[in-house]
Parts: structure tokens; sequence; C-alpha cells
């Protein structure tokens, strides 16, 4: 769970920091530079970090084929989400980490 | 004017995608089946009961086949899986009628009887036409399909270099818009499953490596199949009997020993030459689904004595090791539920990007010739193409599983029928779009894909005992899953015609005229 969180929830930071996508989901184009560096931040470092729940559950072999497949299976889900829903897709980049940290714990 | 290397790659890309696209997309989407294998075998025989593997399934499985196939020079049994709960075992009969004089049966997997079920290819039907294509020689289709490969894997670098934006428009799809909505669902089918689309193109292509490149394996071996098949696929060398009879050993201590050998590790497959011969020989092959490398691991014993007398595949050589976690990542066997959750997915990602990637040229050469007033043949033979190798496709995979569940169970070269009537159905896909406009066409080859897969479930309650009323009560994941797959797969196709279908009620005629900047024009900027 939390190895799909982590890389949607990554995702959907880097796509706030890109103006196209900010549009989409907040209604304005301009950007704060804090905002969009914070955002650029939390997303790479949330990408970094997604490969451990992987690792942890498979190994470094199985483990790493898990982590490629995750992160396509996440972007997948936010890029559709973005096209059609795209509040939802926003939202459930807070409510996947915090249900997958439930779940983990 | 000179064109530069990007026009020059999307010409490339446009070109070695187009070529080939209508072979690789039923080798994607079959290939996406065949991840299911033993799920849609066993969804196939609904006469066989889901049961758990007994405890000591191996010396009854012994037992059945020296009863079965008493006169018979080697026997080889597959071992009943969670996947697939029979064991699966075929013997050599030299009575037999067909030319390599097989025979094979299921046995239940706590007592080792017969099984008796429907003739059905099952799911080996998809997995074999993945790379054997049908109706032609092994040896011609593979390197069709290998051939096809290739193309593939030059347009998808070509595609990378060719896609100016990746970055930029990672996340972008846009609904809605005629060509830009191709182009985009085209690119987020390829880049976001881009580690897969290289990795399943490159590694398809390695297992295939022996017919198409067979050179250096030839110097190495100089010549001597037998010993390159040992060597890499593991199989034992051919004895001959001896002709003085003797008892089979006990399996029960050869399997413990190589649980111990393997480190806990499982028997996939037990392989027995000559038994009851004093030269008998027993093989033990450790189950595939348990590790990356498919480089076979087995131990091989004397038959009388049970003596260990090699074992292979414990500690590979590097180009070996390599080409067999290639082999493995391929067809993904030691994959769990969610891992193969992720296979499915991209693999279906993986199918949309060649079918965007066949309708993006239609719809960009079609806007084209509008412009100059004639559309040509070629764009009309592509368009009239594309229905039949996309939208036909899925038509015809559901009317594989209908005729296995409506064909007589005991009618002669019935598991043959299945297939004749799968490309039967394929084949009146490429005619319908001769009688019908094309955007009809589209509409109802995906309008009847989505029935008869959404109807198969239906079916079931109708003719089966194992209905989801049934399977779902059970505790039958398999077959539940695999109805409810259906479903799913039915709606997905019904989405896709409801939405062809209003696109051609706002904009009658041209599919897109609100025309973005085109992929080879992107690449001019």
């Amino acid at each position: 769970m939390l190895g799909l969180a982590l890389p949607y929830a990554g995702f959907t930071a880097l796509c706030l920091a890109m103006e196209r996508h900010h549009e989409q989901v907040l209604g304005r184009r301009q950007i704060p530079p804090g905002l969009r560096l914070v955002l650029r931040l939390a997303g790479w470092l949330l990408l970094l970090t997604s490969p451990l729940p992987c690792l942890a559950l498979a190994g470094w072999g199985g483990g790493s084929v898990l982590w490629c497949g995750m992160l396509t299976a996440a972007a997948l889900l936010l890029t559709l989400l973005l096209a059609y829903v795209p509040r939802l897709a926003a939202g459930l980049a807070l409510v996947l980490p915090t249900l997958g940290l439930l779940l983990a714990s | 004017m000179k064109p530069g290397f990007r026009q020059s790659m999307a010409w490339l890309h446009t070109w070695s995608g187009l070529l080939v696209g209508w072979v690789l997309f039923a080798v994607f989407l079959t290939g996406t089946a065949a991840y299911l294998r033993p799920e849609i075998s066993l969804w196939m025989r609904p006469e066989l009961e889901v049961t758990r593997p007994g405890p000591d399934i191996a010396p009854r499985l012994m037992e059945a086949m020296a009863r079965i196939a008493p006169g018979s020079q080697s026997w080889t049994i597959g071992m009943p899986t969670a996947r697939d709960p029979v064991a699966r075992v075929f013997w050599r009969d030299p009575q037999a009628p067909n030319r390599r004089g097989f025979r094979d049966a299921a046995l239940h997997p706590v007592t080792g009887e017969v099984l008796t079920a429907r003739a059905t290819r099952g799911g080996e039907f998809f997995y074999r036409f993945h790379f054997d294509l049908h109706y032609m020689s092994p040896i011609v289709a593979r390197w069709i399909v290998s051939v096809c490969a290739m193309f593939m894997l030059v347009a998808i670098i070509s595609g990378i270099v060719t896609h100016r934006r990746i970055f930029a428009d990672f996340f972008t799809f846009r609904p809605g818009k005629g060509q830009r909505s191709w182009l985009d669902g085209h690119a987020v089918a390829a880049v976001l499953a881009l580690p897969y689309h290289l990795m399943i193109t490159y590694t398809g292509l390695v297992t295939l490596m022996f017919l198409t490149m067979p050179w250096g394996a030839q110097l190495a071996y100089k010549g001597d199949r037998a010993a390159m098949n040992a060597d890499i696929f593991g199989n034992a060398p051919v004895t001959r009997p001896a002709g003085r009879p003797a008892p089979l050993v006990e399996i029960g201590p050869l399997v413990e020993e190589a649980a111990r050998r393997w480190e806990g590790g499982s028997v996939g497959r037990i392989a027995v030459q000559n038994p009851g011969d004093a030269r008998a020989t027993i093989q033990l092959v450790r189950q595939d689904s348990e590790r990356i490398s498919f480089n076979p691991q087995s131990l091989l014993f004397d038959g009388t004595t049970g003596v260990l007398i090699s074992a292979t595949g414990e500690a590979a050589l590097p180009a070996a090791e390599t080409r067999g976690v290639m082999y493995g990542l391929h067809v993904g066997r030691f994959a769990g539920p969610l891992l193969r959750g992720l296979f499915l997915l991209s693999g279906l990602a993986g199918s949309v990007m060649v079918a965007t990637g066949c309708v993006l040229w239609a719809v960009r050469t079609r806007q084209q010739a509008e412009k100059r007033g004639r559309v040509g043949f070629g764009t009309r033979l592509v368009e009239h193409l594309n229905i039949a190798a996309i939208a036909g496709l899925p038509v015809a995979m559901a009317t594989f599983f209908w005729a296995n569940r409506l064909l007589p169970a005991q009618m002669e070269g019935r598991a043959e029928w299945e297939i004749h009537l799968f490309f039967a159905a394929w084949g009146l896909c490429l005619l319908h779009p001769l009688l019908r406009s094309g955007r009809r066409a589209w509409v109802e080859q995906l309008g009847l894909g989505a029935l008869l897969f959404a109807l198969l479930p239906l079916l079931n309650f109708a003719i089966t005992r194992r209905h989801l009323g049934v399977t779902l009560a059970e505790g039958d994941w398999i077959r539940a899953g695999f109805d409810l797959g259906l479903l799913a797969l039915g709606a997905a196709l019904g989405a896709v015609a409801l939405l062809v279908a209003q696109h051609g009620r706002t904009r009658p005629g041209t599919r897109c005229r609100a025309a973005a900047p085109l992929a080879t024009a992107e690449a001019a900027e």
C-alpha cells in the first residue's frame, strides 16, 4: 500500500509544481516561488523514499522490479484522475499515504 | 533542406511502428493474457475441483504414473501449485497416435486419480500464440515475431528521441480533443510504462536469441545441440534402458534432499527416465516461481539407488545467469499476485500504446489527405486493418471463451475447434469494415467485444456449476477473479465504444478539427 502511496504522492507534488497541472487542480496559473520549491523538494524526497517499502517487501531483486511497476501504476492513476477528476487526484495524494501508514503500523 | 536528427527519428518511429503495429498489438495483448496462463486454463476447465495439494503428493503421483503409463520410457510430472491446483503429467507412449508419442493427463492433487475435463488448450493457446502464432511453422512464426520485436525496440528508442517534451508532458492527458488526445494517450501509455516496455521487448528478443543469433552458441558447443540444451534448459541427457528390470527408489527422501539443497525451495517438476529399469534416472526441477532467474535448478538422481548424479543451476555462469534473469523477467513467473497485477497493467499499457500509435497514424494521415481533398488507398487500408487488428482481437478472444463453454464436451477435435473459431471470428472482423463506414465498424466491433466479455459470467450461471454465486461462496478466488475480470474488461470495452460513438455524434466526419501540433511538427519546433 505504502509502495503505491509514496510514488503517487511524490508524482502529485511534482505535478502540482507545474503550471499547467497547478491550474487544473487549484484554478490559478501562478505558483508562488516558495511553494513551488517546497512541492518540488517534497516530490523528489517522496520518490526517493518510495523504493523502501518495495525493497522491504520483496528484497533487492523482486523489490526493484516491484518498484518500477509501482511507479508506473502510480503515474498512470494520477494522469487518468487528473484528466477527469483533478480535485480527487490531488486529494488522493493526502489520503493514500495516510492509509498506507495506518495499514503499515 | 536537410532534415534534422529529431525529424529523421520521427520518420523512423512512425514507419517502424506502423509496419509491425498490428502484429505487435496481437503479440502484446495475447502475451498479457499469458501472464494468466494457469488461471485461464483452470477457468476453461470448469470440471476441475480446486483442492489444496496433499502433503505427500509426490509418492502418490509416482504410483499413479506407474499405474497409467506402465510401459513408458519417460514420465514428466508437473507438481500442483496454488495457481494451478492439479498435477499435469505427460509421458511417452510407444502406442500413442500422435507423431512424438506423447500423452497427457491431469491428476488429482491429493489422491493422484486421473481427472477428466473438456479438451481445451486453455491459457496455453495465448501463451503459444504470442510467439508461435498459429497455422504456420513455429520457426517461421518466431522469426516474424523476433523481427517485429526488433522493430519495436527501434520504435521505442526513436520514440524517446522524438518525444521532446517527455517531462513537460509527463502527466498530460487531454481527453476529447481528437488527434491531440490520441497523441497524449500514446505518449502517456508509452512513457509511464517505459521501463516495462524496454524490458519486455529486449528480454523478449533474448528469449528467442538462440534462434535469431545462434552463432555464438554454435561456436561454443561446436554444433553439439544436445550438450547445449542440457546446459541451457537443464534437460537431463537421454539414457538408453539397460533391459534389466529394477524397482524405482522411493521419491520422498529425494524430495527432502532437494528441499535441503535449495534451502527450503520446492520441487516443481519430476522427470523420470526408464522407470522400472536398472538404468532409471529421476530428475527434480525447482519450482520456477521461486526465483527471478529462469535458469532451472535441478538435481539428477539414480532411479534405483537414489544416489545424486549431478546438480545444475546452483552456480550459473554470469552470462547464463544474465539470460536466466532476463528470461525470468519476461515470463514473470516469479511474480506474486501484486506484481503480476502490475505486469498485467503494464502489458495493457503496452497494448494501448501500440493501438493508439496505429490509430494516431490513421487519424493524422486522413486529416492531411482531407486537406488535399483526396483520401488514398493506403490510408483506407490502414484504417481498415486498425479496426480488425485492434477491435477485432478482443472479439476473437471472447469468441474463444464462448466456444470453450458452448462446444459439446465430447466433440472430436474440440480443442482445435476452439482455436478455429477464434480465427473465424477474427476473420469476420476483418471483413466487417468492408460493409460499414469506419466509425460504425469501430463502435460495432468494440460493442460486440464488450457484450461478449460481459455476458460470459452470465453464461456461466446458465450452463456451468462454477458461476460467481458458487465461486465467491466457496472462496474459489481464481475463477471468481477471472469472471470479475471479464466483467471489467467488458465494461472497459463498452466505455471505449460509447466514447467513440459520442465523439462521432458531436463531430460527424472527421475526428479532429481542433488540430494540435503533430509529433513531427513538435519535433521540428
